[in-house]
C-alpha cells in the first residue's frame, strides 16, 4: 500500500478552483464531451423506463395503458410485507447472501493469491483456465450436479464422509433445512470461484514486480510477501468489490441455484424474495407484486450502499463515489 | 532471486508441496462439471437417463450433436452472435474506459454526479415492459443494433461494473503521467488515448473478457427483442430453442395422449442440454488464453510507471 | 405518460445522446489529430435513422405468422410437409417458438400489441383483446371445422362474454373410441413384481403395498442396487405424484384440486381432509417399514427418472406420461419386465375405480386469431383445408408408400424400418410437422376409412410392438388391452374437468391455490416421514395451516364455473 501512496503523492493540487461555472465547463469541455454521451445513453435506456415503477401501486394487467389500470395503492407492497412468510423469506435472503459474499469473497482472493505463486506460466495458466470452465455451464446443469453429488444412494459426498467415517449412514442433504444455505454457498463457489478470481489476477498482475524485488533483498518470507505487497496491492479492487456486493445483499445469492434445488421439506429455509415473488408474483399473473419487490431492494441496496461507502471513506480506502 | 532462496530451504519446498495440492485438488474439482458435461453430451439419450456417467460415456453416440446441428440455422446464429461479440466488445470497452478516465480526473466537476448516476443503474431495473417500449419506441425492434444498445435487455454498452474497475485501476497509475502531459499541452482526450488507455492494457483486457462472455452468453434481447427475425436470431438462442423444443417434447401431457408415443426419442433434454452447452461454451473459451496475454505484460508495465 | 409523450421524450433523448457522440467525435479529431478513428461516431449515425424490422407479411403467395407456446421438434428449412403445404395450398407459415418464459414474453408481446397471425392459447390473451371471436367466421368460412366441433361448441364458448376464441387442439373424437395405453393416473407396479406373484388380481392399498413389501424382502437388491418400494415426485410443477392420488382412490375423477359431488356438481377440497388422510397415513406405515424412498422429496425430475430407469423402483403414483422417458430406457437396456403396469387402486373394493375418463376438450388450447392478422378469412380457410383427412393423415400418419403401407384390407401400417426412422429426432425434424400439428385441431379416433388416428392407435401396430412380457402379463389377466385393468368410464359429468378451469390472473384464487401447493410440499413429506406417534400431530399442524389460507377464494371460483358449465354445457 505504501508503495502506490507514494507514487500517488506526487499529484499536485487537483483542481486549481478559480473562476466561475462557466469557466470550468469550458475548461473541461474535453472531460465533458468524453462522458456525457454515455451520461445521456445511461439517462436513456436505463433511467427514462423507470415509468414503469407506477404498475407497484396497481393492479397491472397487460394490453392496457400504464394509465388505464387499476391503482390500488400500496397493496402489493402489503401483500409483500404482512405475508407470514416475509421476514422468514428476508432471512433467508440475507443468510444465503451473506455466506455466498463471504467464501465467495475468501475463496477468490485466496485462490488468486496462491496460483500467483506457482511461477510455472504453463501449469498457471492452465489451472486457471479449467478454474473458471463452471462458469460457462448453466445453473441447470451445474445443480443437477450438485444433487446427483449430494444424493444419499450414490453420491460422492455421502460415499466420502463414509469411507472417511466421518458419519454413520448416509446424510439426506437435500432433505433438511439446516444444510441448505451452506450448499448454496458452496455451489456458488464451485462455480464461480475461477471466474471470481480473474480479476483479482489481472490486479496482481499489475503490480509492480520491483516491489517484489526489494522485499526480497530485504529478506521477507513468501507470506510476509503475500501479506504486505500482494494483498495491499489488489486492496482497492477488493474494496470496490466489497461496497458493490453489499448493495446486492437481496438478491440472495443467486435464483436458480435455490429454485432448482430448492424443495418442499426445506421450503423453510431456501425460499428467498425471489422466489416468493416469483411464485406469489409472475407465475400467477401478478406483474405489479414483482415491481414492488424491485423496488422495495432498490431502496434497500441503495442504503446499504451509500453506508458502506462511507465507511470505506472514514477507512480511507477506496471507494465508489 | 537465487540468493535469496538459499536462506528458506526448507520452507519454499513445503509450502509448494501444499500449494500444488491445493491448486491440484481445485483443477479436479472444477474440472469434474465440464467433463461430466462433456461425457453426457456424447451419450445415448435414454441410457443417460438411468444416471451413473461421470467421466466417459457409457454408449457412445454422436446423436446429441447431430440433433444440434441439423437445423440449418445454427451456422448463421453463430456468425451472428461471433460479430455482436466483437462489436459489442469493442465499443463497450473503448465508451468504458473513456468514462472511467474522466471519472477518475479529481478536478471534474460533473465526477461525482456521473459516477452515482452509474453505480445506481447496477441497484434497479425498471421492468420488462417499459424496457420494451423504449426498444419499439426507438425503432430498435429486430435490429442488430439493439444487441450493441441494450445488451441482455439492460443498459450494457457502458457497464458501471466495468467502468468502476477500470476507474479503480486508473488510480492506480502515477498522476505524474498526466500531469507532465498536461504541462506539456496535451487535451484530456489525448491523454486518455495516447498514455492512460495503453497503460490500462491488462484491466481492459479483464473488462473485454467480462463484456464478450455476456454478449457471448446472453439470449434474452434475441428473446423478447428480435425473435422475429430469423437472420438476428442468435446461437445462444438458436441452442435454448433447441433445448426447449427437447424438454418439451418429452414432458407434454398431451402429446402424450394418442400418436406421440411412437416418437419415443432418443434424445432426452438431459443430453441435449450437454450438447448444447458444450457448443455454446466452446468457442468462448479461447478467448480468455488470448486475453490473458495482456494480463502478464501488466507486470512489465511497472518500469513504465516509474 | 402517454404513448406519444413517451415518444417525443426518448426522442429528444436520443437525439441528445447520439448529438453528443457526434460531438465528441468531431472534438477527438481535433484533439487526437487523427491519430485513432473515432470509433463511435458511426455506431451513432447508425442508431438515429429508423429502420423499422417489423417484416411485413408479403402479399402473394400467402404468409402466416404463427407464434406457439410450447416448441416441438423445430422443423428445418425444406422440411417435407410444410414444403407440400406450400406448394399445394400456396401458405408459407412463418413460425415463432416459445423459450424461456411464457409469461415474459407474452406481456412484453401484449403491451407492445405486436401479435403474429395465429397464436396458441392463453387467458392473458382474451383478457388483454388480443384475439378475435371466431364463431361467425367458423360458420361462414370453414365446414370442416364447423362439423368438427358441431358437439362441443358451446363448451369452447368463453365464460365471460359467450365468444370461441380458441380452437381446441384435443379431445374431439370420432366415432367409438378406446386407446390402447393408458397415459393418465394410476398406481404403478412393476410388471416382474406381479410375475413374481402369478398374476394377483387386487384393488386395494394393503394388497400394493403387501405385493411390493414381499418382494422387496425376497429381492432386497436388484442389479447391485438397493430395491426402492415406492417412490414418488414433488418438484417444480410436477405436483400430482404427491397430491392426486387421494381422489382417485375415493372413487372420483380426475379434478385437479378438487372433488366434485356428480350430484350437486359442487366442488370441495380433498387435500388435508379425511378423503386424504388415509392414504398419507399409509405412506407413513409403509416408511417406518422402509418401504418408502427417503430421498423423494428431495429429488429432482432427472434423480427421479434415473431411479426408474435403473429398474429397482417397484411402484409409484403419477401419470405415465410423465415417467415414459424413464420407461423407454428400461426397454431401451433390454429389460422390460422392470417396465410398469398401472393398477386403479382405490380405498375399499367397493369403490369404482375412476382413473381413465372419456376424452374431453381440451380448453383454452390451440389456436386463435389475432387482432392483427389482415385476412382471418383466408387463414380459417386455410386451417379449414387442413381439417381434410388428407391433411390429417400427412401430419398423423405421414405419406403412403414412404412412411406407411396400406394392407389389402384398407389398413395402415409401418415396416420396422419405418418406425424406426420415427423415433429419429433429426428425421422427424426434415419430415415431419410435430409442432404445428400438436396446436391444429385434429380428427382423433378413426379416419372415415376405418384408420386410426394414429400408428399408436391402430390395434395391429400395438400389438406388434408388444413384447412378450406384455404378451404375458396380458394373458394372464385375460386383457387385450392396458386400459382393460381400468373400468369403462362411465358419461363424464357435464361440468367435467374442474382442472381445466381458469382461476384468473393474480386473483385470490390464483394465490389460495399457490398457498395450498407450498403446504402440501411441506407438509406431506413431513407427516409421510414422521415416526408414526407423531402422524396425528403433524397431520393436524397440516390442517391448521390450510385453515389459514383463503380457500374459499379458490372454491367460489371454482364452483362458480362448474355452474355456469352446467347451465351451459348442457344445451
Amino acid at each position: 500500500m505504501q508503495s502506490t501512496v507514494q507514487t500517488k503523492e506526487v499529484a499536485p493540487q487537483p483542481a486549481r478552483r478559480t473562476g466561475t461555472f462557466w469557466n470550468r465547463m469550458v475548461r473541461q469541455r474535453q472531460l465533458i464531451f468524453m462522458s456525457f454521451p454515455m451520461l445521456f445513453y445511461i439517462l436513456l435506456f436505463a433511467y427514462a423506463p423507470i415509468w414503469g415503477w407506477l404498475m407497484a401501486f396497481q393492479h397491472f394487467r397487460p394490453g392496457f395503458s400504464i394509465l388505464n389500470q387499476e391503482w390500488v395503492g400500496l397493496d402489493q407492497f402489503r401483500f409483500l410485507f404482512e405475508d407470514d412468510a416475509f421476514l422468514r423469506v428476508l432471512r433467508n435472503t440475507l443468510g444465503m447472501s451473506v455466506i455466498s459474499l463471504v467464501l465467495g469473497f475468501v475463496t477468490a482472493i485466496g485462490f488468486a493469491i496462491l496460483l500467483n505463486e506457482i511461477k510455472k506460466s504453463g501449469i498457471k495458466r492452465t489451472i486457471q483456465t479449467i478454474s473458471y470452465l463452471p462458469h460457462f455451464l448453466s445453473w441447470v446443469v451445474v445443480t443437477g450436479l450438485v444433487a446427483t453429488s449430494l444424493s444419499t444412494e450414490d453420491g460422492i459426498v455421502n460415499i466420502v464422509l463414509l469411507k472417511l467415517h466421518l458419519i454413520e449412514e448416509p446424510i439426506l442433504w437435500l432433505g433438511e433445512g439446516k444444510y441448505f444455505w451452506g450448499i448454496v454457498g458452496a455451489s456458488n463457489v464451485w462455480k464461480e470461484v475461477g471466474w471470481n478470481a480473474i480479476i483479482y489476477l489481472a490486479a496482481i498482475a499489475s503490480i509492480d514486480p520491483s516491489l517484489y524485488e526489494a522485499a526480497e533483498m530485504d529478506g521477507a518470507s513468501r507470506y510476509r510477501k503475500m501479506l504486505h505487497i500482494t494483498l495491499p496491492g489488489i486492496k482497492p479492487v477488493i474494496v470496490i468489490l466489497l461496497i458493490l456486493n453489499i448493495g446486492w445483499i437481496l438478491n440472495g445469492g443467486g435464483f436458480e441455484i435455490q429454485y432448482f434445488l430448492g424443495n418442499g421439506q426445506v421450503s423453510d429455509w431456501s425460499e428467498t424474495i425471489d422466489i416468493f415473488v416469483l411464485k406469489y408474483g409472475l407465475k400467477i399473473g401478478n406483474y405489479s407484486l414483482g415491481v414492488a419487490a424491485g423496488i422495495f431492494k432498490t431502496v434497500v441496496s441503495i442504503v446499504l450502499l451509500f453506508a458502506a461507502n462511507t465507511i470505506a471513506k472514514r477507512l480511507g480506502e477506496e471507494r465508489l463515489i | 532471486m537465487l540468493t535469496a532462496k538459499k536462506r528458506f530451504e526448507t520452507e519454499p519446498l513445503l509450502f509448494h508441496a501444499f500449494n500444488y495440492a491445493i491448486m491440484l485438488l481445485i483443477a479436479v474439482v472444477t474440472l469434474y462439471p465440464f467433463l461430466n458435461t462433456l461425457a453426457v453430451s456424447f451419450n445415448a439419450g435414454t441410457d443417460t437417463t438411468r444416471g451413473g456417467i461421470y467421466l466417459l460415456p457409457r454408449i457412445w453416440t454422436l446423436k446429441n450433436y447431430e440433433a444440434v446441428f441439423v437445423s440449418g440455422h445454427v451456422f448463421h446464429a453463430f456468425w451472428v452472435s461471433v460479430a455482436r461479440t466483437l462489436v459489442g466488445t469493442v465499443f463497450s470497452v473503448f465508451l468504458t474506459a473513456m468514462l472511467a478516465y474522466t471519472l477518475s480526473r479529481k478536478e471534474y466537476m460533473f465526477r461525482k454526479i456521473i459516477t452515482i448516476a452509474f453505480v445506481l443503474t447496477m441497484y434497479f431495473h425498471a421492468g420488462l415492459i417499459p424496457s420494451y417500449f423504449l426498444v419499439k419506441d426507438l425503432n430498435l425492434l429486430n435490429t442488430f443494433l439493439v444487441y450493441i444498445l441494450f445488451p441482455g435487455g439492460a443498459a450494457g454498452l457502458v457497464s458501471a461494473f466495468n467502468m468502476l474497475v477500470v476507474r479503480t485501476y486508473i488510480h492506480t497509475l502515477p498522476e505524474s503521467l498526466v500531469e507532465s502531459a498536461k504541462i506539456d499541452g496535451a487535451g484530456d482526450f489525448r491523454i486518455f488515448l495516447s498514455i492512460v488507455l495503453p497503460l490500462c492494457a491488462p484491466v481492459l483486457a479483464t473488462i473485454a473478457l467480462f463484456t464478450a462472455v455476456g454478449q457471448w452468453n446472453t439470449w434474452f434481447d434475441t428473446f423478447l427483442y428480435a425473435s422475429s427475425k430469423q437472420n438476428l436470431s442468435t446461437l445462444q438462442y438458436e441452442l435454448i430453442k433447441l433445448l426447449s423444443s427437447a424438454t418439451n417434447s418429452n414432458s407434454n401431457p398431451n402429446i402424450s395422449s394418442s400418436a406421440a408415443r411412437d416418437a419415443a426419442t432418443m434424445i432426452t433434454p438431459l443430453s441435449i442440454r450437454a450438447a448444447i452447452t458444450m457448443v455454446a461454451s466452446v468457442p468462448i473459451l479461447v478467448v480468455y488464453p488470448f486475453l490473458q496475454r495482456h494480463f502478464v505484460s501488466g507486470a512489465q508495465l511497472g518500469s513504465v510507471k516509474e | 405518460m402517454g404513448v406519444r409523450a413517451r415518444k417525443a421524450a426518448y426522442g429528444l433523448l436520443m437525439l441528445v445522446f447520439a448529438f453528443s457522440i457526434i460531438a465528441s467525435g468531431c472534438s477527438k479529431k481535433e484533439n487526437a489529430e487523427g491519430s485513432g478513428s473515432p470509433s463511435a461516431s458511426p455506431q451513432a449515425n447508425s442508431s438515429s435513422p429508423s429502420e423499422s424490422g417489423s417484416a411485413s407479411a408479403g402479399p402473394e403467395p400467402f404468409e402466416i405468422s404463427i407464434f406457439m407456446q410450447d416448441p416441438g421438434p423445430i422443423p428445418t428449412e425444406n422440411n417435407r410437409i410444410y414444403k407440400k403445404i406450400k406448394d399445394e395450398l400456396g401458405v408459407t407459415l412463418k413460425e415463432e417458438y416459445l423459450v424461456g418464459d411464457a409469461e415474459q414474453k407474452l406481456g412484453v408481446m401484449i403491451a407492445g400489441g405486436d401479435y403474429p397471425d395465429l397464436i396458441t392459447a392463453n387467458t392473458k390473451l382474451v383478457a388483454a383483446k388480443a384475439v378475435i371471436p371466431l364463431e361467425d367466421l367458423i360458420e361462414k368460412n370453414a365446414p370442416n371445422l364447423k362439423k368438427h366441433y358441431e358437439k362441443v361448441w358451446n363448451q369452447m364458448k368463453d365464460p365471460n362474454d359467450g365468444h370461441i376464441y380458441w380452437m381446441p387442439n384435443y379431445g374431439v373424437y370420432q366415432g367409438e373410441f378406446k386407446t390402447t395405453q393408458h397415459y393418465g393416473p394410476a398406481f404403478f407396479i412393476q410388471k416382474a413384481v406381479l410375475k413374481e406373484f402369478g398374476y394377483p388380481k387386487f384393488k386395494t392399498l394393503d394388497e400394493y403395498f403387501k405385493l411390493i413389501e414381499d418382494y422387496k424382502a425376497k429381492y432386497p437388491e436388484i442389479d447391485g442396487q438397493p430395491t426402492i418400494g415406492f417412490t414418488t415426485l414433488a418438484y417444480d410443477w410436477r405436483d400430482w405424484p404427491l397430491r392426486n392420488a387421494p381422489e382417485h382412490l375415493s372413487g372420483h375423477p380426475n379434478d385437479g384440486g378438487v372433488v366434485v359431488d356428480p350430484n350437486t356438481n359442487v366442488a370441495s377440497l380433498f387435500e388435508a381432509t379425511d378423503i386424504a388422510k388415509p392414504y398419507y397415513k399409509k405412506l407413513n406405515e409403509i416408511n417406518a417399514k422402509g418401504l418408502m424412498d427417503r430421498e423423494a422429496f428431495a429429488q429432482n425430475f432427472d434423480q427421479y427418472l434415473a431411479k426408474i430407469a435403473s429398474g429397482r423402483v417397484l411402484g409409484m403414483f403419477d401419470q405415465r406420461w410423465n415417467f415414459q422417458q424413464g420407461e423407454d430406457s428400461l426397454i431401451s437396456q433390454g429389460k422390460p419386465e422392470r417396465a410398469y403396469v398401472g393398477i386403479p387402486l382405490v380405498y375399499d373394493p367397493s369403490i369404482r375405480d375412476y382413473y381413465v375418463d372419456r376424452p374431453v376438450l381440451n380448453l383454452n388450447n390451440g389456436f386463435g386469431i389475432t387482432v392483427n392478422a389482415k385476412d382471418p378469412v383466408k387463414i380459417i380457410k386455410f386451417l379449414d383445408t387442413l381439417m381434410d383427412p388428407k391433411w390429417q393423415k400427412l401430419f398423423s400418419w405421414g405419406e403412403e408408400g414412404v412412411d406407411y403401407q396400406v394392407g389389402a384390407n384398407g389398413l395402415y401400417s409401418r415396416t420396422p424400418e419405418q418406425r424406426k426412422q420415427q423415433e429419429d429426432v433429426t428425421w422427424k425434424q426434415a419430415n415431419k410437422a410435430e409442432a404445428l400439428f400438436r396446436f391444429l385441431p385434429k380428427l382423433e379416433g378413426k379416419y372415415p376409412d376405418g384408420n386410426a388416428d394414429g400408428p399408436g392407435n391402430q390395434p395391429d401396430e400395438f400389438f406388434a410392438n408388444l413384447k412378450p412380457i406384455d404378451q404375458e402379463v396380458l394373458g394372464a389377466y385375460g386383457y387385450k388391452l392396458w386400459t382393460d385393468f381400468f373400468s369403462v368410464p362411465p358419461e363424464n359429468r357435464i361440468s367435467y374437468p374442474a382442472w381445466s378451469i381458469d382461476l384468473v390472473e393474480g386473483s385470490p384464487a390464483k394465490v389460495a391455490n399457490q398457498k395450498m401447493k407450498d403446504l402440501a410440499f411441506k407438509y406431506l413429506p413431513k407427516a409421510i416421514l414422521s415416526k408414526p406417534g407423531d402422524f396425528d400431530k403433524v397431520w393436524a399442524e397440516y390442517g391448521e395451516q390450510m385453515g389459514k389460507v383463503d380457500t374459499k377464494a379458490y372454491l367460489d371460483r371454482v364452483n362458480e364455473i362448474l355452474k355456469w358449465r352446467q347451465e351451459n354445457w348442457s344445451k
